[in-house]
């Protein structure tokens, strides 16, 4: 019964809604201060042998910002040192827990948890590394005369006057970085790749970009994959500047094939 | 098996030091499992404000600031520390609106793991975004 002269509000708009984070086992529990997105509280929607991590959020808004990023992120990264974890990319949202249950984990279920099976006891860690640049180059003219040629032509001469030679030697410049971004990326992918399961390169995001490789690796083979890294950084010192990010939900790992494929 | 998922870093390496936002929006935007490629009927096509997963297009400007660091660059120095890059992180790919709804119909499947050991690995395609660069 609506009072006179009051807006009725309009018909089904949902205020609610189920976020979904990834993709667990059915036997898991979750420990009670978990916490997701905008601090959310965290809960497990099971179906069969699988279960999805959600929170059901309002819909105020959009989503997205640092901290909800984080939050995605961290709370995937968390359970996958402790359980298989398949990750869902930023931003997945269905209407219920109801379809949750229906949609995803019912209509997926076995191909779910083929894939648990296939990552139970693995975790992914990152390698991005990056070229210090002065040493990178001094490499690129110390190999390249043509790049020392130019070099000289536009050697403290105003960029006005010089600008053509300075595209073409940063042309070269970025074209020798790259080759060297490729020789190092299968260099290190290859040399860690002994510690790891498996290994996919990433692409470049930015110029100097020495690395980005993403590695599986055995939970029980951790302590030696970081040592091993630790090794590849020593080599690099002074050369690239290594990060290692993990462990981390095998985001790398699970992937999607273009229509068709 | 009963398993807990733990919240916090419990033992071990613990969390990555250098695991900036940068690094998050590289991984939590442009990689995992696509919920559209599962779900259709009840997907809720929420808008996502998020910085853009960055992809390196070399440009003139970055030829010139390459001319212009080794212009700088004294040749006969023999050895000296460059500047760590990992500031410069900060300044990469513009903020932008961008909305992911119900409307993609990329199908999606779980990568196999099986046989990956063997000699000849298969890298895992990823998904082409449509639309962007």
């Amino acid at each position: 019964m609506t009072a006179p002269g009051q807006t009725r509000p309009a018909e089904k708009v949902r205020d609610t809604a189920c976020y979904v984070y990834g993709i667990l086992p059915g036997d898991v529990e979750l420990t009670p201060d978990a916490r997701g997105l905008r601090d959310y509280d965290v809960d497990l929607v099971r179906h069969g042998e699988i279960a999805a991590l959600v929170s059901d959020i309002d819909l105020g808004g959009p989503i997205g910002r640092p901290e909800d990023l984080t939050a995605h992120e961290r709370l995937l990264d968390d359970a996958a040192v402790e359980v298989p974890v398949l990750p869902m990319r930023f931003g997945a949202v269905l209407t219920s827990r109801e379809a949750v249950e229906r949609e995803l984990l019912a209509a997926n279920h076995d191909q779910f948890l083929a894939a648990l099976d296939e990552i139970e006891g693995r975790v992914e860690y990152t390698l991005k590394g990056r070229y210090e640049e002065r040493a990178v180059l001094r490499e690129i003219m110390s190999e390249n005369p043509d790049a020392a040629g130019l070099l000289e032509q536009i050697r403290d001469r105003p960029e006005e006057l010089t600008r053509d030679a300075r595209i073409r030697l940063g042309e070269f410049i970025n074209q020798a970085i790259s080759a060297k971004r490729d020789a190092d990326t299968q260099w290190a992918a290859q040399t860690l790749g002994e510690y790891a399961r498996a290994s996919v390169p990433r692409r470049p995001t930015h110029p100097e970009d020495a690395v980005q490789v993403a590695f599986l690796v055995e939970t029980d083979r951790r302590s030696e994959f970081e040592k091993a890294v630790a090794k590849v950084a020593e080599e690099w010192q002074g050369r690239v500047t290594l990060r290692l990010l993990g462990p981390m939900a095998p985001y790398d790992f699970v992937v999607t094939p273009s229509p068709g494929a | 098996m009963t398993t807990a998922v733990q919240p916090a870093g419990g033992g071990g390496l613990g969390r990555p030091s250098g695991g900036g936002l940068a690094d998050v929006i590289d991984t939590i935007l442009d990689k995992g499992l696509v919920i559209d490629a599962y779900v259709r009927v009840s997907l809720v096509g929420i808008e996502v404000l998020a910085i853009d997963a960055r992809i390196v297009v070399a440009s003139v400007d970055t030829y010139l600031q390459f001319a212009e660091a080794a212009n700088r660059l004294d040749l006969t120095q023999t050895e000296e520390q460059g500047i760590p890059g990992l500031m410069r992180d900060l300044q990469e790919g513009g903020a932008k609106y961008k909305t992911r709804g119900a409307i993609e119909g990329v199908g999606e499947k779980l990568r196999e793991f099986v046989g990956m050991d063997d000699a000849e690995r298969s890298v895992p395609r990823r998904r082409r975004r449509s639309g962007e660069e």
